[in-house]
């Protein structure tokens, strides 16, 4: 068994990225807060979140709740103002510089209409920091090739990026984050404006990169279906970080409570189809409170099991 | 035709020629920069930045240093005397740039939620721009009322430094366009990675590890160090145009990088040479009716875009 290194995770085996017990987590938050400046509420406060490689995470929040900030702390980006964040026990700015995290913006971050094509967007993700004198390397060249293939992005190619339909931009995408060969996938929002069968085609993608790669992704989103679909963790984050659950528990009775929002607008008012890839069982509790079987929660990374039938 | 006079009579070539080349050096330049202004929509950033140029020529003329020397000045002093002025316009554009570069929120910047900071930098370019200009225009024409000594040339008029001028040009000024516009380019080439990362992609750039604020201050100099080339031909006030217009007129026509280049950098040769010659021709200011030939193009670029939509609806 190999273990994923940053030159080579394309070609790496589906189960290399199995934990060892003395391997660094792929994401350890430990204690963060953060404020904007001149603001009185922070926007994200005392966060907890150990991810082992390979895992496959879904932060579910409304609008507001502190996703994109959480997103921007781990990039390194932003800089917490207490705790620390550790990706595969690197800073966040070191795991930056190695191409540790492949990030996957939201689709309107891309400037509509940009002059490149396909293949020219995927091997900026992959040359970006190449000298100016180099041509493309066999080896880079190779993963630009494979990551094209993988999102299934061959047949257009050679189109120009602003042609494109806004699921087959996020493959493109995402193919520019594998040719970097991360070792975790970053996606912000990456179903926002793609109906159903897009997104039914993007979780699919995502669970077919995981299965050949073995990558640990984590998805910012707050569509429900996102996350039910593509993720073996979700956590709830809303300011704090409520709780981590498989996706079976997020009911919507769990979701009024955590977001005080309207859960319909949450679900999209259609059924939620709830996977749960790796059988996990589960119920999330807000911080502090008694759930249905009777135990009290007080951590915020309380895992609700339910009780053993005797 | 007064154009082919100007260029081959051996009296009046030494006083057109440069401008042509100055104008050539510009649209090589400008090609490849206009692209990236329209894209990052710049084009606000580099109307201050050229504004700048006016406070920077109003500083150079309080100092003295207006860029002309009295009749029988050696052609070093000549030289001299073009490369100072220009030298604190660059200075003076330059750290405008900058200042402006770091007013503008910027994704390796961190903290830009609840601040408001992209309208503060809209406002804070603003606020350059009208006191670059005001301040320009006060000590421009301060200096053009001193009594000047006996033969002291009178320096060039604000007219002159808002619009340009054909017979302002001078070999210098040509020489130091052409060294401008391969370092513009030189440096865009080696560059053009991170560039192209950085302006298609802001925030995924930074997440990747491009130092986009550096990035960002490069292209801003390259952005001044083009303006002052431009403003002897051009003026301060047209500066920008030559920076938006080729690089609008490329996207227009293509949608490939290097067919987008290609017509940028056709678009501003056939803008910058239609613009001198109707000059040249009908006696007026290069910096406008090189703006209007620029704007022609470009409006027929839009006309081909269309027609080419429609037809291919049609079809």
């Amino acid at each position: 068994m190999t273990t994923p290194t940053a030159t080579s995770p394309l070609a790496s085996p589906p189960d290399a990225v199995a934990a060892r017990a003395d391997a660094p987590a792929a994401l350890d938050i430990r204690a963060v807060s953060y404020s904007y400046p001149g603001t009185t509420r922070p926007a994200l406060e005392a966060i907890n979140l150990r991810l082992e490689p390979g895992t496959r995470l879904g932060i579910l929040g409304p609008n507001g709740g502190g996703k994109t900030t959480l997103l921007r702390l781990v990039l390194g980006l932003l800089k917490p103002q207490t705790g620390e964040i550790r990706v595969f026990g690197r800073t966040p700015r070191e795991a930056r510089r190695e191409s540790l995290i492949g990030y996957v913006p939201q689709r309107a971050e891309i400037e509509a209409g940009f002059p490149l094509s396909v293949r020219q967007v995927v091997t900026l993700g992959a040359t970006h920091a190449a000298s100016a004198w180099r041509p493309l390397k066999p080896a880079q060249r190779d993963a630009v090739e494979k990551a094209i293939d993988l999102v299934d992005a061959r047949e257009f190619a050679d189109r120009p990026i602003g042609k494109l339909s806004g699921g087959q931009t996020q493959r493109v995408l995402i193919a520019r984050a594998l040719a970097a060969s991360p070792r975790m996938l970053l996606l912000d929002e990456p179903t926002v404006g793609i109906d159903i069968a897009g997104q039914r085609r993007f979780a699919e993608l995502l669970g077919r990169i995981h299965t050949n790669l073995g990558l640990t992704v984590v998805v910012v989103s707050h569509s429900v279906r996102t996350m039910a679909t593509g993720c073996d963790m979700v956590a709830c984050l809303r300011g704090r970080l409520h709780s981590h659950t498989a996706p079976a528990g997020l009911t919507p009775q769990l979701l009024a409570e955590l977001f005080s929002h309207d859960v319909e607008g949450l679900f999209g008012g259609a059924d939620v189809v709830v996977a749960t890839p790796t059988g996990q069982q589960g119920h999330a509790h807000v911080h502090g409170e008694a759930c249905d079987h009777g135990h009290e929660h007080h951590n915020a990374h309380d895992h609700c099991q339910p009780p053993t039938t005797p | 035709m007064k154009t082919w006079d100007y260029l081959t009579d051996p009296a009046l070539a030494p006083i057109y020629r440069p401008s042509v080349v100055a104008g050539l050096a510009v649209a090589l330049m400008g090609a490849p920069l206009a692209i990236l202004v329209v894209l990052k929509r710049l084009a606000f950033i580099g109307q201050g930045v050229s504004h700048a140029a006016f406070g920077g020529a109003g500083i150079a003329y309080a100092l003295g240093i207006t860029g002309v020397v009295a009749a029988g000045a050696t052609a070093g002093e000549a030289a001299g005397a073009r490369l100072a002025f220009t030298g604190i316009v660059l200075a003076f554009c330059i750290a405008s740039a900058i200042g402006i570069g770091r007013m503008t929120p910027g994704a390796e910047r961190g903290p830009s939620r609840a601040s408001g900071s992209a309208a503060r930098a809209d406002t804070a370019i603003a606020v350059v721009l009208v006191a670059s200009m005001a301040f320009g225009f006060l000590l421009v024409n301060v200096v053009a009322r001193r009594t000047r000594a006996p033969g002291q040339p009178a320096p060039p008029g604000v007219e002159t430094v808002l619009f340009g001028s054909v017979v302002g040009v001078s070999w210098v000024d040509a020489a130091v366009g052409v060294a401008v516009a391969l370092v513009v380019v030189g440096t865009l080439w080696w560059m053009r990675r991170p560039l192209l990362f950085w302006a298609l992609d802001e925030t995924s750039a930074a997440a990747f590890g491009v130092r986009t604020e550096r990035v960002k201050m490069v292209l801003l100099v390259l952005n001044a160090l083009a303006i002052v080339t431009i403003m002897r031909l051009a003026g301060v006030l047209l500066a920008t145009a030559l920076l938006v217009l080729p690089g609008a007129t490329g996207l227009r026509l293509s949608d490939r990088l290097s067919g987008v280049m290609a017509w940028s950098l056709a678009a501003g040769v056939v803008g910058v040479m239609g613009g001198l010659v109707l000059s040249f021709e009908a006696d007026l200011s290069p910096g406008p009716s090189i703006v209007l030939a620029l704007v022609g193009v470009y409006g027929v670029a839009c006309g081909v875009r269309g027609g080419t939509r429609r037809a291919m609806r049609a079809g």
